[in-house]
């Protein structure tokens, strides 16, 4: 079989990148902003860092909302996004559904926030909880939906921190009862308990809005 | 801690004897097995419609605290491209033959990627996903298949395209590398509109 096609090139292989230079640069990054999930990923998989770092931009933040929450901390919130974030780079070779990246990252990040409430738990049992941070969007131009969404976030955060999580853990992070128990240290039957509660004093919020 | 001595869990009036708590479980069951029970009954119907859409809003209420919070500076994104720099797994290596037999160069599997990548990235109209070389791409001379997919824009036509985007690939490689390349397998993934996202 010979190569029919294409011309060769008598230049040598400039290091680095081959291609058209710094342009390329620019229209390569403009595509990945609005590439889908599934497409990024792809790339990530197959060793494409600029993709991964823009997976990372894209539900870095969810990620931390959520583990700030799951930890009532911004600070390990941090940490903990970073490291799955790692892990999640080197485990990408085990993602099998590319479009389903973002729940397999909120995984990752559930079970490290988990670790860290364990090793907590080891050390002491008084709940490091920060109170919520005052919301500092500003009232104006304010529209129903995000009157509902910034009213039943402060009704989640009202909640108890065992409830909050319970609620968080079962509706972001996917997680079974029993998986829930074991994350939590507590009886499956406490965290029926803990979740019907979160979700009776969240439904009350979501209902006043109708 | 008392758990189950919640309103939560004590029959509500209008759930026809459930509670909250089973009408989630059952929820969280998938509605499965069918308990005719609670399906028969309008007033667990009603809280079953208010607990999905409850469960619909939960990603939402958090993507929604998460845009209002400055976004993720690309000083953090550096710090963790940097980590991660540091562990990229380069694949095989494909031989480049050099006039001095005592010299051996190689290019990495994942260097030979980005130029795949590349050639389709700047075509225009098109995003590439995927690149696979199937094939031993460490032996000289032996052919090896193409396994790509790639998002194109909306208008552009497909056949044509995706032509281009065989011819621009081969050229780049030929170019760079000496894989004797012999099908080159494109799937269309992705239809997007113009300079924007298909779905955000």
């Amino acid at each position: 079989m010979f190569r029919a096609d294409g011309d060769r090139h008598s230049e040598g292989l400039s290091p680095g990148s081959p291609g058209p230079g710094r342009e390329a640069d620019i229209i390569e990054h403009d595509a990945l902003l609005t590439a889908d999930d599934a497409l990024l990923a792809a790339r990530a998989v197959d060793g494409d860092v600029q993709a991964f770092a823009q997976l990372a931009r894209r539900h870095g933040p969810l990620m931390r909302v959520y583990a700030s929450r799951l930890l009532g901390s911004d600070g390990e919130a941090d940490d903990v996004v970073q490291e799955s974030f790692l892990i999640g780079w080197r485990r990408l070779a085990d993602l099998d559904r590319p479009e389903h990246v973002r729940a397999w990252l909120m995984r990752i990040v559930s079970s490290k926030a988990i670790d860290r409430m364990r090793v907590r738990r080891s050390h002491d049992d008084i709940d490091d909880w920060d109170p919520p941070a005052p919301d500092a969007s500003s009232p104006d131009r304010i529209v129903e939906t995000r009157l509902q969404f910034d009213a039943m976030w402060l009704a989640l955060n009202r909640l108890p921190p065992e409830q909050q999580r319970c609620w968080l853990l079962r509706e972001i992070g996917g997680y079974r009862y029993q998986e829930i128990a074991e994350a939590l240290g507590l009886p499956v039957s406490t965290v029926r308990g803990l979740l019907a509660r979160a979700r009776q004093s969240l439904l009350r919020e979501m209902e006043a809005w109708r | 801690m008392t758990p189950d001595r919640s309103a939560a869990s004590a029959p509500e009036p209008g759930l026809d004897g459930h509670t909250l708590a089973e009408l989630g479980e059952y929820l969280d069951r998938g509605r499965t097995p069918f308990d005719p029970s609670i399906e028969g009954s309008a007033g667990c119907r009603l809280a079953l419609a208010n607990l999905s859409r409850l469960a619909g809003l939960s990603t939402g209420l958090l993507s929604r605290q998460a845009e209002s919070e400055p976004a993720r500076d690309e000083l953090w994104i550096a710090g963790l491209l940097e980590i991660i720099r540091a562990e990229i797994v380069s694949g095989r290596d494909v031989p480049v033959a050099h006039p001095d037999p005592a010299l051996r160069l190689t290019l990495t599997e994942a260097a030979v990627r980005g130029i795949v990548r590349r050639a389709g990235d700047t075509l225009g109209g098109v995003v590439m996903g995927r690149c696979r070389l199937d094939g031993d791409v460490d032996e000289p001379g032996a052919v090896i298949r193409l396994d790509l997919s790639c998002a194109i824009e909306y208008g552009l036509p497909i056949g044509a395209t995706v032509e281009r985007l065989r011819h621009r690939v081969r050229a780049e490689l030929a170019r760079h590398t000496e894989l004797v390349v012999g099908a080159v397998d494109v799937a269309v993934d992705d239809v997007h509109p113009r300079g924007g996202a298909a779905d955000v």
